[in-house]
């Protein structure tokens, strides 16, 4: 750790479009208090999303993905949690914003779709009352407007009955439905930003497949920029223009949907490709999870972060060790790895891909 | 909601059908005599007779019991005359009918611990959100040690405290009495305001731990954050969002502390001297007033089954999943 | 009585199956001090002096109170409700003191100096004319005494008063003049008269004469010395003939006295307003200063004691009946001078006694080391020192006529008990190391003696077992005569200043029956027949004599039981309220005399 430090602080570079992106987060340090220890759930991440565009990101739970994007909607508790580094949104600093001014942005210009549709909902009140509420307190709407548009949302989410069902609580509704009517929540003052997190893992494949379109859709008519935040590969083929793999609360891999699923450099993202089902693929053949655990946010080992768990520690020559050195993250297409380009390419298709079938 | 109710009804006769038998046989589990009790100085075996006919408790006791519950549905006929239905029959102490006794006595308990509920709900949901909203900050820290002291004292302890200071010595406020509501409002709520703020004292504490936890609980919800997502205020959210959720398990609570609460008024009721079914209640098992004890005790057992179905009610209210499932 | 609140409702409730408790009686004690000093004058049974008045000293008005006012309302705090309210149901101190204000009878108690009293003629124009050795009482009525609706008190409401009594739904009072008319026991006398006066007959000429309106003349079977006292008891008090509601009655009594009832909340509270019927110049005995009593029920002891000594606010204008100052406070009340000076205080008539079951321990000896063992002391320090008890040298009371100061078994002088003499006599018996079963009630300070009691009783060499009883069930178990005990305690208390009401019951043969009295199932025929002799005198302070005699020579050779406190109180007042005296026939507050200051 103590030799990577320096390195870790060294700006990451900018993409293309320096001034223009609609989201640049740069830098930034998630770091939570707790009786143990400082948790370092996010350590010096960052990335550019324009407008229309969708960046998946993807890791293992405890990669910080989720964290980072709380973090952005300033939804942490400020307490506890530090924060630094900087947050723009169309060139708005967000990062130590005053809770008004987030307020102000939160449900209106950003907004957010959680989870787990069943507790992310209030139990206590009507599904309409729900949405419709950033809705009245952003846009002013009276109460008439504002349950018009809402039915209008349901409907547009594709709520059949929505006049009826928008006097629903929400333990009335499926699954898929609450869902919807959380992205209905969270489209409704047709933000510029739209973070998902994980909005179709709790939900069962059809719907899942559903919800992915309705989100497209949507993104097309509105044209918002999306976070897409998941640990499925599979789905992030489906919706993303970019991935950023996150692991240990830094980014690993970063490319094109395209580059990072047909060529991935990093050993973590070739676990992540392993650990998936393929359709058309061979039953019997068992898939190959990546062994070891997740690494502690509280004590993170010390330089590349998924040394534990990877088979290629032994092949990095250079003088370089994957224990002791933090490999960097290049701007742009890359990965945040010490074997060499030919390396990677050659462990990949030699080693990896047959597995893929 | 219909079902449910005439469901809980059945369970509450059932209920209340073991706590009268229990009552019954207890009270004679120990060998007493009742009428040993009511006759003068030279009794005699003929007056004892009499009283015990009087009394009706010249026959074996599951018979004894079988009129005595008779008589609550069909009404009986005494001595000292008709006695309709609901007829708990006649004090043995002193002849009252029970049944008018009761109806007497009950204002007075009901005033007490529906005004000592809510002054503790009052204070303990009031510090409990203040202390779940300042978490961590030394005004937080103050509540908690203060209602920590609190839970510890005692109503026989606090209460005579209390009434040697604000009485006694300072003269604040007048000798606590029960003055009917409807007679005076102002006197009514003046003679019961010590023992209101004496009563709530062994559940304040409670509860402001109780609402403080529950709150941070409920603070730390998906459904919270959902909310602050949408960029609605804190305060918004803690009122509206947190707060609602926080009050089920007080609820629930509170249906199950409506035993205690009656057992403190008649405690407070003892201490203040109060004309109240819990003064009655310990009269009545001192006098081996067998009549009096099965009416309050039957009383009491039915307004707290009734008061727990009120509560469960309430679930319905706050809660909409219970309404609509 | 103890004074712990809880527990003593319930050892009152239970000392009164025992027939503990009584109502009239009298007591030679009382005086607001107490100390050491005087109260070795008081203690001198010659100083209670009781006469049977003639007409002259039954005439009324009442005196007046020094310093007394009409107008203003007395605030009571009472523990007890009242359970009854008619007269002939009427025998416990709570509802004898309100008895004085509601129901006058043929006879009454005035208190004409200290120590010295009047039995005069209430109702009556005199305490009684008695003829035919004794044998016949006669009595003329008032004129101008009326029932609260107006209508003139006759001979045949007395009349009516005594036959009531016969009927079944009669159970509580006292039975004396039935007793005496009949001349049977309490439960034949009955079957004189099986439905009272109810079903149209009346007791015979030979036992109730009423020649006019204005006579009632009784004949009793034998000669009768105390019948002035009997007619003065409460239970005696004057129910209307026309009036009467038989059970009803109960609830709603015809006043006679100077208040009357304006509501009654059993448990609650109870409000007296001025009877204008009542005419104070027939009247020797009773004022009518305030407008009106208020009297609130379930106030413990604690309590009302807590509120009269701060004499805060209402409680300046309260007082009790009966309840007294709680064992806790009474050092502070005889400290603090503030309180002291609104503290009355006196003896109550009860005595308490440990029995000694002479059907198992037939040896005198034995008995006798029983006695020199006890500590008498432990049990006046919990009944709260000097002011709630007082040592007990012998069976009668201070409160009856005739009281010596004797002390047999050195009592007074070793009140931590003798145990050397004890062990001494053990050893002389032989029975050295026997088992001695001791059954005491668990209220505390029967417990704390106990525990006292067994230690030295172990010293003196017996195996003591203690054998701990429930309040309410004590009285049950120690009055079977097969019970299992070889000591327990009782109390009790005379009926009126005479010994008449105690030895007898305590100690006479053929009262031993379950639930009776006589606890040690002493049965001496010798002492039989003493008593029979002495309830034949006609003089009562001669019988008086007799009946100390008696009882000093019944404790001295046959030790059947041992006495070891003598029950006193003291009670309170607040500052507002005047003319307030400890009267000891009622042993409490007298109510007929209060006042409410300016």
């Amino acid at each position: 750790m103590t030799t990577v430090t320096k390195e870790a602080h060294v700006p990451a570079p900018r993409g293309e479009g320096d001034a223009g992106a609609f989201l640049s987060v740069r830098d930034l340090y998630v770091h939570f208090d707790t009786e143990d220890g400082t948790v370092k759930a996010v350590d010096g991440l960052s990335f550019d999303l324009e407008r229309g565009q969708t960046l998946g990101i993807v890791g293992e739970s405890g990669s910080g993905k989720s964290v980072t994007n709380l973090s952005i909607l300033g939804l942490h508790n400020p307490r506890t949690t530090e924060v630094s580094g900087e947050i723009l949104l169309d060139g708005q600093e967000l990062t130590g914003a005053r809770e008004k001014t987030l307020e102000s942005l939160r449900g209106n210009k950003m907004a957010m779709i959680f989870q787990d549709p069943l507790t992310a909902l209030s139990p206590y009140y009507t599904v309409g009352r729900q949405i419709g509420e950033p809705y009245r307190k952003h846009r002013g709407a009276s109460k008439r407007e504002t349950r018009e548009r809402t039915i209008e949302m349901l409907d547009k989410v594709g709520i059949p009955n929505a006049k009826q069902r928008v006097d629903d609580y929400p333990h009335q509704f499926s699954g898929g439905m609450r869902q919807r009517a959380m992205i209905a929540m969270a489209l409704i003052c047709d933000p510029d930003l739209l973070i998902a997190d994980e909005p179709t893992t709790a939900l069962d494949v059809t719907v899942q497949a559903q919800i992915l379109d309705l989100l497209k859709d949507l993104q097309q008519e509105f044209g918002s920029a999306i976070v897409f935040i998941t640990h499925d590969l599979g789905v992030i083929a489906n919706v993303a223009d970019d991935i950023l793999v996150m692991y240990g609360g830094r980014a690993v891999e970063r490319g094109s949907v395209r580059e990072v699923l047909r060529a991935p450099q990093h050993p973590y993202t070739w676990g992540l490709l392993s650990s998936m089902p393929r359709l058309g693929g061979d039953v019997n053949e068992a898939l190959s999870p990546i062994h070891g655990t997740p690494p502690s946010l509280l004590s993170p080992p010390p330089g590349c972060a998924f040394h534990p768990r990877c088979g290629f520690v032994d092949e990095v020559a250079g003088g370089l060790s994957c224990s002791a050195d933090r490999p960097v993250l290049p701007a742009g297409r890359g990965a945040a790895c010490h074997l060499t380009a030919e390396q990677q390419s050659t462990f990949f298709i030699e080693q990896i891909k047959p597995r893929l079938g | 909601m219909l079902r449910f109710l005439i469901r809980r009804s059945l369970g509450a006769v059932v209920i209340l059908l073991i706590i009268s038998a229990v009552t019954f046989f207890l009270f004679y589990a120990v060998p007493r005599d009742p009428a040993m009790l009511a006759c003068g100085k030279n009794c005699t075996p003929d007056s004892l007779a009499v009283i015990r006919k009087n009394m009706g408790i010249d026959e074996p006791i599951p018979v004894q019991y079988w009129h005595f519950m008779v008589g609550i549905v069909a009404g009986r006929t005494f001595a000292q005359g008709d006695c309709p239905a609901p007829c708990f029959g006649y004090s043995f102490a002193n002849q009252d009918p029970v049944w008018e006794t009761i109806l007497d006595r009950f204002p007075t308990t009901v005033s007490l611990t529906l005004g000592g509920a809510a002054v503790f709900l009052f204070i303990g949901l009031g510090a409990g959100m203040i202390a779940a909203w300042k978490k961590g900050t030394i005004i937080d820290k103050a509540f908690s040690s203060f209602s920590l002291v609190l839970s510890s004292m005692q109503i026989y302890f606090i209460g005579p405290l209390v009434l040697a200071l604000v009485v006694y010595n300072m003269e604040l406020l007048d000798q606590p009495k029960y003055v009917p509501l409807t007679q005076d409002p102002g006197g009514w709520f003046m003679g019961l305001l010590i023992p209101w703020c004496v009563v709530q004292i062994i559940f304040t504490a409670n509860y402001t731990r109780l609402s403080r936890s529950s709150l941070i609980e409920q603070l730390q919800e998906d459904h919270v954050r959902t909310a602050r997502a949408k960029g609605m205020s804190s305060r918004y959210v803690f009122f509206r969002y947190a707060w609602r959720g926080s009050l089920i398990p007080i609820v629930t609570i509170f249906g199950v502390d409506l035993g205690s609460l009656f057992g403190g008024a008649m405690i407070t009721e003892w201490t203040f001297s109060l004309p109240g079914l819990g003064t009655l209640a310990v009269k009545s098992v001192q006098n081996t007033d067998l009549p009096m004890v099965m009416g309050v005790m039957l009383f009491a057992a039915t307004f707290i089954i009734l008061f727990n179905i009120i509560v469960d009610a309430a679930y319905a209210f706050i809660d909409p999943r219970v309404r609509l499932s | 009585m103890s004074r712990v609140s809880i527990r003593s409702a319930r050892a009152a409730a239970a000392a009164l199956a025992a027939g503990a408790l009584v109502l009239t009686g009298c007591s030679s004690g009382g005086g607001g001090d107490d100390d050491s000093k005087d109260s070795k004058a008081k203690k001198q049974g010659q100083d209670v002096s009781y006469t049977f008045a003639d007409a002259a000293a039954s005439k009324g008005p009442a005196p007046e109170v020094k310093g007394a006012r009409k107008g203003g309302t007395v605030k009571i705090l009472q523990r007890d409700s009242f359970a009854h309210l008619d007269p002939g149901q009427i025998y416990v101190s709570d509802e004898g003191a309100l008895s004085t204000l509601m129901h006058r009878r043929l006879t009454n108690y005035k208190k004409v100096g200290d120590n010295k009293y009047e039995v005069v003629g209430d109702l009556a124009t005199d305490s009684g004319q008695k003829s035919n050795d004794g044998k016949t009482w006669t009595y003329k009525l008032k004129s101008g005494v009326k029932f609260e609706d107006g209508s003139e008190i006759t001979s045949k409401d007395i009349r009516h008063t005594i036959e009531r009594k016969f009927a079944p739904f009669m159970t509580e009072g006292p039975t004396f003049i039935e007793e005496w008319l009949t001349g049977k026991g309490p439960a034949d006398a009955r079957k004189e008269l099986p439905d009272g006066p109810y079903e149209g007959k009346h007791l015979p000429k030979s036992m109730i004469e009423t020649p006019d309106d204005q006579t009632i003349i009784f004949h009793f079977k034998q000669p009768q010395a105390e019948v002035p006292y009997a007619l003065a008891m409460a239970g005696y008090g004057v129910v209307s003939e026309k009036k009467d509601t038989k059970q009803k009655y109960d609830k709603k009594p015809l006043s006679s006295g100077p208040y009357k009832v304006a509501s009654f909340k059993s448990g609650k509270s109870m409000k007296l307003v001025r009877n204008p019927e009542w005419d104070q110049n027939t009247d020797p005995q009773r004022n009518q200063y305030p407008d009106a009593f208020d009297i609130q029920f379930g106030v413990s002891f604690e309590d009302s004691t807590k509120r009269l000594m701060s004499d805060a606010g209402e409680n300046q204008y309260a007082t009790s009946f009966t309840n007294q100052v709680d064992a806790s406070s009474m050092q502070k009340v005889r400290t603090d001078a503030d309180v002291k000076k609104r503290s009355v205080s006196g003896y109550q008539s009860y005595v308490s006694y440990l029995n000694i079951n002479n059907d198992r321990i037939k040896n005198k000896k034995v008995r006798q080391a029983i006695a020199y063992a006890m500590p008498s002391q432990s049990i006046v320090s919990a009944f709260g020192g000097s002011g709630g008890a007082e040592l007990a040298g012998n069976y009668i009371s201070p409160t009856l006529v005739g009281k010596e100061n004797t002390d047999p078994f050195g009592k007074l002088k070793k009140p931590q008990g003798d145990v050397e003499k004890a062990k001494e006599l053990l050893e002389e018996s032989g029975k050295k190391g026997m088992k001695l079963t001791f059954a005491y009630q668990n209220a505390p300070e029967w417990q704390n003696f106990s525990v006292a009691a067994a230690d030295n009783l172990k010293k003196a060499g017996f195996n003591v077992q203690r054998k701990d009883i429930i309040a309410d069930t004590y009285y049950d178990q120690i009055g079977k005569v097969k019970n299992n005990y070889d000591i327990y305690h009782n109390s009790w208390g005379a009926d009126w200043p005479s010994a008449s009401t105690v030895v007898p019951n305590l100690f006479e043969g053929r009262q031993i029956q379950d639930g009776s009295a006589n606890y040690s199932h002493h049965n001496n025929p010798e002492m039989d027949k003493e008593m029979t002799r002495i309830r034949a005198i006609t003089d009562p302070d001669k019988a008086a004599e007799e009946w100390q005699k008696l009882a000093d020579k019944i404790l001295k050779e046959d030790v059947p039981a041992l006495p070891m406190h003598y029950y006193k109180a003291i009670q309170l007042h607040g500052s507002k309220v005047g003319g307030v005296y400890f009267d000891e026939t009622l042993h409490d507050i007298q109510p007929t005399s209060l006042f409410v200051k300016k």
